[in-house]
């Protein structure tokens, strides 16, 4: 390398890693090391872990709303993604708008939002029992249903736009020549349109369960004190009762997990551009 | 001469007053003469060399009342330019702060359990006793870490309206969706929830403790088809309350005082079976203004005057039993230190809290949550 290079190097690149590693990269090994070291030194708290029902609990129930969340969030994503990148341009301008403004507000006014729509007196409610259709007002919210609303609603952005991206790939003249060869609508897009749509569908179910599990707002809003999610559990131990040693082997196997599945995710992503 | 001019004369005189090159006479001569006291006051140029001592809450509407009731009195009296910070000192904050060795606040609002907790393990000091009076705080408001500042109680609130001539009374009532119908919100950081589920499982108030954690988590376990919702802030127990969407509710009597004013009594609650306790002061460990400064702060907090102002803006009751008959009769209902309120509620053991709060948090955490 010559000097120039060197100092170019220094001047304009460096900078980047290093920031990352003094605001990540240390940190997130003193996490780590809190995991083995406190409150006294060992795999005390991976013990816990792996051995108690509590956390369990907890865990079992962040990935089964995770995994709930993601799956409808994907199939209401891939709905909107087809219309927007196939429909006539008005119905294209509105998908757009309709994504991307509710894609910027607040987290927590969503959540807000959703309570004052859903709550027994919410507007949900007193409409369906105007109209007469239930006469007691229906719990959507402060349990699993309010919070499996609000995280759909916040998901189903993240999940439209890798299926867009792949979908606007797809060449129109595959599903002619497949129409061209006499297959019909539900064949066409069970054969030819679904396969190749696939890559977008896994990068979205990917995206959006990782993004899922980190949830913590909109669980400890809509679910009423009782949807306490694997990333409440942390802050908890964190700051309610200072047990440090336990929430940060949490995030560690939180972390751990969430490598595996970006691992996963990259894999197929590059199996698939083989295929292509 | 125009505003922006000003400005900048004064940072100029600011800047000079800073480096030392000028000192503080020629600096309020400057000023004089640019005519621009005001915006040095305004700026705090003048403070910046006082001596700090920062007061630190859990932020909201408690930032101006302790504002009031006492940093403003304890400035005036110390020369400490005193500031109230509302980052709200958890566990986790002040071990935080104590553990990465810049400590930058001195008194914190703790609860007595913690702070025992906390002392233990090194990240508060202990109480001066010679300096803070013990015969200025309510029997049991006190440890070696800690100073009841004020004190609150879990009552019952319930919604007048529906229950009418017949008022649920005892957390007997409260479990009794039979006699009175209704959903119900409990507190999701379980203090209180347990004794109340004891006591109205029929367990005498006087073996209470040490808590029955198994019989409490199996009352409230049958009964969680009857809550609408654990509340985790006081803003949302109120609008549980208000909107409805709750008939009865164990809320903070703070909480139950605005409600029950908001409703003018529609929503009301007493202080019967009421489960009493202190928040407390506690002195961060190597706080920046010394400890001296700490407990001088501690002791003036403990005037009588200053705990009912408190009471006034805020509904927090004082702590000093000698404030009880003089708080002005038309605060006196929502004071749960009155004698007489006293008698009818259950004082929460915070020895038990001490070595069973976040374990016993844990499990009751997973038990609502299934």
């Amino acid at each position: 390398m010559s000097k120039r290079r060197i100092i170019e190097w220094c001047v304009f690149i460096a900078p980047l890693p290093l920031l990352l590693v003094a605001a990540y990269l240390l940190p997130l090994l003193g996490i780590f090391r809190w995991s083995f070291t406190s409150p006294t030194p060992g795999f005390g708290n991976y013990t816990q872990i792996f051995t108690d029902p509590a956390i369990h609990g907890i865990l079992l129930r962040s990935l089964r709303i995770c995994l709930v969340v993601t799956v409808i969030s994907v199939m209401l994503a891939y709905l909107i993604a087809y219309h927007w990148v196939f429909g006539p341009p008005w119905r294209q301008r509105i998908i757009e708008i309709c994504v991307l403004i509710p894609f910027w507000i607040s987290v927590l006014i969503r959540a807000f939002g959703w309570l004052i729509i859903l709550r027994p007196r919410g507007l949900m409610n007193e409409w369906l029992m105007s109209a007469g259709l239930i006469g007691e007002p229906l719990a959507l919210v402060r349990n699993e249903v309010g919070v499996v609303i609000g995280m759909v609603h916040f998901m189903v952005p993240f999940a439209i736009f890798p299926l867009v991206a792949v979908m606007r790939q797809i060449d129109p003249r595959v599903m002619a020549a497949a129409r061209g060869l006499g297959a019909g609508p539900i064949r066409r897009f069970f054969e030819v349109f679904l396969p190749l749509s696939m890559p977008g569908v896994v990068g979205a179910f990917f995206i959006v369960f990782i993004f899922a599990l980190g949830f913590f707002i909109t669980p400890a809003i809509l679910g009423g004190g009782r949807v306490v999610m694997i990333a409440e559990y942390v802050f908890l131990q964190m700051s309610q009762t200072a047990n440090w040693g336990l929430g940060a082997a949490l995030s560690v196997v939180l972390l751990i997990f969430v490598s595996i599945m970006m691992w996963v995710l990259l894999k197929v992503i590059r199996v698939e551009r083989l295929v292509r | 001469m125009n505003g922006n001019f000003q400005k900048d004369c004064f940072e100029i005189l600011k800047l000079r007053l800073e480096r030392g090159e000028i000192g503080r006479r020629d600096f309020l001569k400057g000023l004089a003469m640019i005519g621009a006291l005001p915006l040095a006051l305004r700026s705090g140029a003048l403070t910046a060399q006082e001596k700090q001592f920062v007061l630190v809450n859990w932020g909201g509407d408690a930032i101006k009342a302790f504002d009031e009731a006492f940093a403003k009195p304890f400035a005036a009296e110390s020369g400490y330019n005193v500031k109230i910070d509302g980052a709200g000192p958890t566990e986790g904050a002040i071990q935080a702060q104590v553990e990465s060795g810049k400590v930058s606040w001195d008194v914190v609002d703790a609860d007595i359990f913690s702070a025992e907790t906390l002392g233990r393990k090194g990240f508060l000091q202990k109480i001066d006793f010679n300096t803070v009076k013990k015969e200025n705080i309510l029997e049991g408001g006190w440890n070696d870490y800690a100073v009841a500042a004020y004190y609150l109680s879990y009552v019952l609130v319930y919604d007048k309206k529906k229950y009418g001539d017949n008022p649920p009374k005892t957390w007997a009532d409260f479990f009794d969706v039979e006699k009175f119908p209704g959903k119900r919100t409990m507190y999701k950081w379980m203090v209180g929830n347990l004794e109340a589920a004891l006591l109205a499982d029929g367990v005498a108030p006087d073996k209470l403790y040490p808590l029955d954690v198994d019989r409490a988590f199996a009352k409230i376990k049958a009964f969680m088809p009857n809550i609408v919702s654990f509340w985790g802030s006081g803003a949302e127990s109120q609008q549980l309350m208000l909107d409805g969407e709750a008939s009865m509710g164990l809320l903070w009597n703070t909480r139950a005082k605005l409600i029950d004013q908001d409703t003018d009594g529609d929503i009301t609650y007493s202080f019967n079976e009421g489960f009493l306790g202190p928040s407390c002061w506690a002195i961060m460990a190597k706080n920046p203004a010394g400890p001296e400064a700490a407990n001088a702060f501690i002791a003036s907090a403990q005037d009588p005057q200053r705990q009912i102002k408190l009471l006034e803006l805020l509904g927090n009751s004082p702590a000093n039993p000698k404030a009880a008959p003089l708080v002005p009769e038309e605060l006196k209902r929502f004071d749960c230190t009155q004698p007489e309120f006293v008698k009818v509620q259950h004082q929460l053991d915070q020895t038990w809290y001490v070595d069973h709060y976040s374990a016993t948090l844990d499990k009751f955490l997973t038990l609502i949550s299934t």
